[in-house]
């Protein structure tokens, strides 16, 4: 696996436009969005509350929440030496790559998880979902086990269900599996695959640190705590080794020593499995601790990428140099960006920040600034950099 | 554990509520003289009876008495079942009662399952159609059915196919069968197994007693569904589209579901939790309805007997169905309580 | 919520004062009605209710009263005693009914009999609900659990019936069957009251400025009425609107039942009890229970329409509170 991922970019996100069509206008929520996420790295998206990072996020999956609508833009998704628009492909077939090769982790995990299902349930969900194929074969290994030390009334059933799992592993949707698994009595066959699942869930938690994993596997969302429950959930996102997993703020609502242990998990599972990071938060710490590389985000332009050491030291664009300012410091004043972001409904012409910044041109409320690489590999759209270079 | 101490306390506050449903209705029947009120307590019409009968009983059952005794004597008759004489319908209630129930139970039957699954496939149908045709459609039907009154609906319906078209006939059966029935019931040539016609004609192994049973249902079952669904579906689309909202529906479509089993597998089973708890309102709803439909259909149920006994202010009659109502309802509320509790894994496991 | 504070600058009069309380309200109301604007069933409720309050007001004009109770139908001495329902016609534009009572009359007025026995409930209702629902939500404790328990009592009973048993037995006992059914209804009604504002009350109990109102040696009954009641009040309007239709739904159910009004009333539900047998033949008489039972759907409807309406515009409002 680890060889068949080349240096380039996992996804590149081109230009993507998206508006949301509400009852008080059309809310152009994202204006273009260009970002590229190279393999194997973490990449902080950072911005503040409404900024479109969460929807960037949910767009690499295609999930729009209605009323949105991707208005343009192409996401390349560049995988096996191939190159795939994820946004021109079929449901069907994203369907097969979310949570497979683009996972998510979300802000709230006792609220991405589905408070009637156990743990077990859900993270077994995605196994039975993606890779069917392992846990049949498995569980065909298993009945072939019990045959062979079973009494003459359970052979008979045992051969039953060897039958009907070979049925399911040549075709899975025939008229037979899909009648089998809706009557009450015969469909109790499917435990044996569901128990497969099971197990997987079991090892997946074990991965994560989880104390006492064949306990937890069988509670519910509610009994967990914050630091538990996202660490089902990142469970869920890794189960099946995915290319790249999308972090949406998953420690905000966590405990500051909680937040710690899972960025630390965090960091440890990508190296450990070589997954690429879209890391999107507010908060410029964790992307000083984790990240490799950060987008900076301001109403839904990317304004600047770089180098997480560069975008500290020697941030370009005029936000992010106010992020970095009103970071609160003991002993120094309170500095904060004046004024506010502005409405997406009727948003200017030209860079969606001008109001605001100090160091505003004459060009800048009439052209919108595009992103271009200043120094090696650090990139702003600001005309301040491409006026009187 | 969680659920086990709900259970044990719901059951207990059960105690108190029933005791004050007796109250409240013994308080009400004081209003009776007691030369009237005996008939609470005997076999035989009083007012066949000679007054000295009279006084007798007003002694024998304490209603010459202060009131502490009179409810106390009242009480023990009623959890013996005694609710008195009909003298509206000269016979004793707990009969009337018993006689009539099948009937009642017969349309409960057929009713209760189509409520349920009408009111949720349409309710969360249109959650997911939000806005689309279905769901304006469905909107606009469960408006109705809240709006139109059960009596009117019914009087229509009767006036177009009992009266002018004379598809069917009001009662239980056609005026032929009917009477042939009971001609075979005094004869004993039809075992009576559960008094619902349905499945008796069937045992019986007479068809065209159940197609006829079958077709003199169709419009009281019609008229209880209408209006009871309505309810349903406003409950179950507003409950699903709360599900639908959720987080969590989300990251199942970030875990590669498809909608249509994020539909059914995550947010319905979600969405039901709370429809659960209505229920026992629509069982209180049937109830009602039940009187007026019964009613207007000529059903010799239970609701036609506490409606005619009502109008001719037969109070044992009434009384004693005031009483069966209050268990029900509780019971079925208590029911459905536990239900909630159970399936809701956040209170079944505190 | 309060207006927020002027910069020390004292009201020149309680009038000023009032208007400065009123204008965040005044601006609800708008916004309200702009909402209503919006949405097609709104507007329909809308209109059926003005409707129907046009005729209730308009009734003593619509349909001069001939008899010393505005209330009584009057029969036409022209066909004097005929038992049969007549048809429409000039001088009886939805036909008679039974013994000659006149249809138009009889749905006319009862439009305005709707109206005040729907207010006159709503009234006994609501004001028991509020006394007890804020006593039970405000001091909590015993006096929570007493007025829990007769909720719960009168509850354990399907609407109707209850109110059945009432009207029964008080009439057996001699009272008048209007009384009678206005008093099971306020009785099977109050409870559903106690329970909302009980509710309210404890949701507002806990919010902040109510400790800052006690801080400053506010009264409870100042506490209640000045605090705690204009906050409970969106959801209690949208619960009034939508039970003003059911209540003139059970109180029509009743009379159906022959257990509301008396011989000859006008009233909607005593209408159609008396169609019942003339339905029974069919479309002959068509109009006899056709006609009072479309005024009784236009008026639940028209509430239920604009209780909804509320109902989606104040809850938003609500939340954001």
């Amino acid at each position: 696996m680890e060889s068949e991922r080349s240096e380039e970019n996992l996804i590149q996100i081109k230009n993507l436009y998206l508006n949301f069509y509400t009852y008080d206008g059309v809310v152009k929520a994202l204006d273009g969005v260009t970002l590229n996420l190279v393999n194997g790295e973490i990449l902080g998206l950072v911005g503040e509350t409404g900024c479109g990072k969460s929807v960037t996020s949910l767009s690499t999956l295609s999930i729009v929440i209605p009323p949105g609508k991707i208005q343009g833009g192409q996401i390349w998704f560049n995988v096996k030496g191939k190159s795939y628009d994820l946004l021109s492909l079929s449901e069907a077939t994203m369907r097969r790559i979310r949570g497979r090769y683009i996972s998510m982790i979300f802000q709230e995990p006792r609220a991405a998880l589905n408070p009637v299902y156990t743990v077990g349930n859900q993270i077994g969900e995605v196994f039975l979902l993606h890779r069917k194929e392992e846990l049949i074969k498995s569980t065909i290994d298993q009945i072939k086990k019990d045959l062979a030390r079973a009494s003459n009334l359970k052979r008979w059933i045992y051969r039953r269900e060897l039958f009907l799992y070979e049925k399911m592993l040549k075709n899975p949707k025939s008229f037979l599996i899909k009648s089998a698994s809706k009557i009450p009595i015969i469909r109790r066959f499917q435990n044996r695959v569901q128990n497969e699942a099971r197990k997987r869930a079991i090892e997946m938690l074990k991965l994560l640190n989880i104390p006492d994993p064949g306990r937890v596997v069988d509670m519910y969302p509610h009994e967990l705590s914050g630091g538990m429950a996202q660490r089902v959930v990142i469970a869920m996102a890794l189960s099946c080794n995915p290319f790249m997993l999308i972090a949406d703020e998953p420690t905000t609502n966590l405990d500051v020593t909680v937040q710690a242990q899972i960025l630390l998990l965090i960091k440890e599972l990508q190296k450990k499995f070589g997954s690429s990071v879209l890391y999107v938060t507010h908060d410029l710490g964790v992307v000083a601790e984790t990240c490799d590389r950060v987008a900076v985000m301001y109403a839904g332009n990317v304004v600047e990428i770089a180098d997480v050491i560069a975008l500290f030291k020697k941030p370009l664009h005029p936000y992010t140099q106010g992020l970095l300012e009103s970071i609160p410091r003991p002993g120094e004043k309170f500095v904060s960006i004046p004024g506010t972001v502005p409405s997406l409904v009727n948003p200017p012409k030209g860079c969606r920040f001008h109001d605001r910044c100090k160091y505003a041109l004459e060009i800048c409320p009439n052209v919108k600034p595009q992103l271009v690489e200043v120094e090696n590999g650090h990139m702003v759209a600001c005309h301040l950099y491409t006026e009187g270079k | 554990m969680g659920l086990r101490e709900y259970i044990i306390r719901r059951l207990i506050l059960l105690i108190p509520v029933m005791l004050g449903v007796v109250i409240l209705i013994f308080v009400i029947s004081q209003l009776i003289p007691p030369t009237a009120r005996v008939a609470l307590f005997v076999s035989e019409n009083p007012k066949q009876m000679k007054p000295e009968v009279v006084q007798y009983y007003i002694h024998y059952y304490g209603l010459d008495q202060p009131v502490w005794v009179q409810f106390y004597e009242w009480l023990k008759q009623v959890m013996q079942g005694n609710f008195g004489y009909s003298e509206n319908f000269q016979e004793v209630v707990l009969d009337g009662l018993i006689k009539r129930a099948p009937a009642t139970m017969e349309i409960v039957i057929y009713t209760a399952p189509l409520i349920l699954l009408i009111g949720i496939w349409m309710g969360v149908n249109s959650a997911v159609r939000r806005d689309k045709p279905f769901d304006h459609f469905s909107r606009v039907l469960s408006i109705l059915g809240t709006s139109l009154p059960s009596f009117f609906f019914g009087v229509v319906l009767s006036a177009i196919f009992i009266a002018q078209l004379r598809w069917v006939s009001s009662g239980r059966l056609s005026y032929l069968l009917g009477g042939q029935y009971y001609s075979m019931l005094k004869d004993g040539t039809w075992h009576v197994y559960t008094g619902l016609l349905t499945v008796d004609s069937l045992l019986n192994g007479k068809l065209n007693y159940f197609v006829d049973a079958i077709v003199h249902l169709i419009l009281p079952v019609t008229v209880l569904v209408f209006i009871q669904t309505a309810t349903m579906v406003r409950v179950t689309r507003s409950s699903m589209l709360e599900a639908l909202s959720k987080q969590y529906i989300v990251a199942a479509r970030a875990k590669g579901l498809s909608q249509r089993e994020v539909i059914y597998k995550h947010a319905r089973r979600n969405a039901l939790i709370p429809v659960v708890t209505i229920a026992g309102l629509i069982v209180g709803g049937m109830m009602t309805g039940l009187v007026i439909t019964e009613t207007v259909f000529g059903f010799p149920g239970l609701g036609n007997w506490a409606a005619s006994a009502a109008q001719h202010f037969d109070f044992p009659v009434v009384i004693a169905y005031a009483i069966f109502s209050a268990v029900v309802f509780v019971l079925a509320n208590l029911i459905v309580d536990v239900l909630y509790a159970y399936i809701d894994p956040r209170i079944r496991l505190g | 919520m309060e207006s927020k504070p002027q910069a020390a600058k004292l009201p020149k009069s309680r009038f000023e004062n009032f208007k400065r309380v009123m204008q965040p309200r005044i601006k609800e109301i708008r916004f309200i009605f702009k909402r209503i604007r919006e949405s097609p069933l709104s507007i329909a409720g809308l209109i059926l209710v003005s409707y129907n309050l046009i005729i209730a007001l308009f009734a003593p004009v619509l349909a001069p009263p001939k008899l010393y109770n505005p209330y009584l139908i009057p029969r036409d001495p022209e066909l004097g005693f005929k038992i049969d329902p007549s048809p429409p016609s000039p001088t009886h534009p939805f036909g008679t009914t039974r013994l000659s009572i006149d249809l138009y009359y009889g749905c006319i007025w009862g439009t305005r009999f709707a109206f005040q026995i729907g207010l006159e409930i709503i009234g006994a209702t609501l004001v028991i609900g509020l006394v007890l629902g804020m006593l039970a939500g405000y001091y909590g404790g015993l006096i929570d659990e007493i007025i829990m328990r007769f909720t719960d009592i009168i509850l354990a009973f399907p609407g109707l019936i209850l109110a059945m048993a009432f009207v029964a037995t008080l009439s057996r006992a001699g009272w008048n069957t209007l009384d009678a059914a206005l008093l099971s209804i306020i009785l099977i009604g109050w409870p559903g009251y106690v329970r909302l504002i009980r509710g309210e009350v404890l949701r507002v109990k806990t919010e902040d400025y109510i400790e800052a109102a006690k801080a400053s040696g506010a009264t409870d009954l100042r506490i209640m009425l000045r605090h705690i009641l204009p906050n409970s009040i969106y959801s209690l309007i949208v619960v009034v609107t939508l039970d003003f239709g059911g209540i003139v739904l059970t109180a029509a159910a009743l009379s159906f039942l022959g257990l509301g009004a008396p011989p000859g009333y006008a009233d909607w539900g005593k209408l159609i009890y008396d169609s019942i047998s003339y339905a029974g033949q069919g479309f002959k008489y068509w109009w006899v229970y056709t006609v009072p039972g479309i005024f009784i759907v236009l008026f639940v409807l028209g509430w239920n329409l604009l209780g909804d309406a509320l109902r989606d515009v104040l809850d938003p409002l609500y939340r954001r509170k």
